[in-house]
């Protein structure tokens, strides 16, 4: 069973080191949702509001958040970030706002407590600049969407088998669309240990249209340090859906493609 | 007949013969080969292995090689087995039967069975030593073999 890394083993709440973790390039989506009446996301999106430019404001409330996460969350490192993004979305269905907030950082502990902070500081602050014509308003779904690097290695909301049914999963539609546009990159023995991960998710966004193997290896050599050495390692066998196939063969959304070193069974 | 499986446990190579050849008469010969794990490879001291393998891919490259093998001789039945997980030197790894009605097809096919799952099926041993684990490297004589079927087709 998985246990909380927060928790020593007398039950204690201690700071977990670090220090002998690899540093590699991570990063963390979150989002948030903040319901409120259509009139009032009406006002927001047409920037007539009294108290001037609302998600300007949020913007800039996230981003100084995810910076200062160490301090509000008792348990967590203080990190170097290298990037903090704050994007907002209108859903007319919802109706009200999506906040998405990416961190990333080249460090040795993940980076998803300061894009959780980042879009509750965001949302916080839209309400604030808002609750003036709507009281309201309900902030909620907050939660991780997507997580790269690190030990545990990539992990994103769609692509996890849920417990949870599907029609409660507040997933924006269009991230989900984004998961049928993935290339599932799997990693085998020595190779899988070289990239200290079993596998990650390429979105095809990130390749070019007739993506070949030989592409998803640029893709996956631009991702960090520790793909782009182990890829230096040409003798690397490659299968498309569980066929062997050479660096040449075409790659579609939904396909799964391994790496591993050349095989030694029998 | 094509039987393929991949497996922790341990196999009874006369349960197999005994499978493929039960209530057939016109089977003239069947070949068999067993691998197992020595105590000696790339360091002479092992003490054990650790198979890892592609669930799915391993299977089905497995049952692409056994029909490859029949389009090529005229053979009754097939039959591979390969353990996976942790095995301790003197376990047997790998197991292929192969049944025609004449040997030389069984002896050459079962021949070129062994030759193709060493170089095609996504299997990777972890070697435990005495100073040390490392993964083992592919050998050329492994893909050399594999090449003289390769020439022969042509």
């Amino acid at each position: 069973m998985t246990k909380l890394t927060h928790i020593d083993s007398k039950g204690q709440a201690h700071m977990v080191d670090v220090s002998g973790k690899a540093l590699t390039a991570r990063s963390a989506t979150a989002c948030a949702s903040i319901k409120m009446r259509p009139e009032t996301l009406e006002m927001i999106m047409t920037e007539r509001h009294a108290k001037g430019d609302v998600l300007a404001t949020a913007r800039i409330a996230g981003i100084q958040a995810a910076k200062r996460t160490s301090d509000l969350i008792p348990l967590c490192h203080p990190l170097m970030l290298s990037k903090v993004s704050v994007e907002f979305e209108a859903d007319p269905e919802l109706p009200g706002m999506r906040v998405y907030a990416t961190c990333k950082l080249a460090g040795q502990t993940g980076v998803e407590m300061e894009a959780l902070t980042s879009v509750s500081v965001a949302a916080l602050t839209l309400y604030d600049m808002c609750k003036a014509v709507d009281k309201h308003m309900v902030i909620g779904e907050i939660q991780v969407l997507e997580k790269r690097g690190g030990k545990s290695g990539d992990w994103s909301l769609g692509a996890e088998e849920s417990t949870i049914p599907v029609d409660v999963l507040p997933i924006s539609s269009a991230l989900e669309k984004a998961s049928d546009q993935n290339i599932r990159v799997r990693f085998f023995a020595h190779l899988r240990e070289q990239v200290q991960r079993d596998e990650c998710v390429l979105n095809c966004h990130e390749l070019p249209i007739d993506a070949t193997v030989s592409d998803v290896i640029q893709g996956l050599v631009a991702q960090d340090a520790c793909l782009a050495q182990a890829f230096a390692n040409e003798s690397l066998l490659v299968a498309v859906n569980q066929t062997m196939v050479d660096r040449n063969a075409q790659v579609h959304p939904g396909d799964e493609v391994a790496f591993f070193p050349p095989v030694t069974g029998g | 007949m094509i039987r393929i499986r991949v497996q922790p446990e341990v196999f009874n190579a006369g349960q197999e013969i005994d499978a493929i050849t039960h209530a057939r008469s016109d089977i003239g010969a069947v070949v068999n080969f067993i691998g197992y794990v020595r105590d000696f490879n790339e360091r002479p001291d092992v003490v054990a292995l650790t198979l890892e393998h592609y669930p799915g891919m391993t299977e089905q490259s497995l049952q692409e090689i056994a029909k490859s093998a029949q389009e090529r001789w005229p053979l009754e039945a097939i039959t591979i087995i390969h353990r996976i997980g942790r095995l301790t030197p003197g376990d047997p790894i790998v197991l292929v039967a192969v049944a025609s009605a004449h040997r030389q097809a069984a002896f050459d096919a079962c021949n070129f069975v062994m030759d193709y799952l060493k170089t095609q099926a996504p299997f990777w041993k972890k070697e435990h030593s005495r100073s040390g684990d490392y993964w083992v490297a592919a050998r050329h004589s492994d893909s050399d073999a594999v090449r003289r079927w390769e020439n022969a087709n042509e």
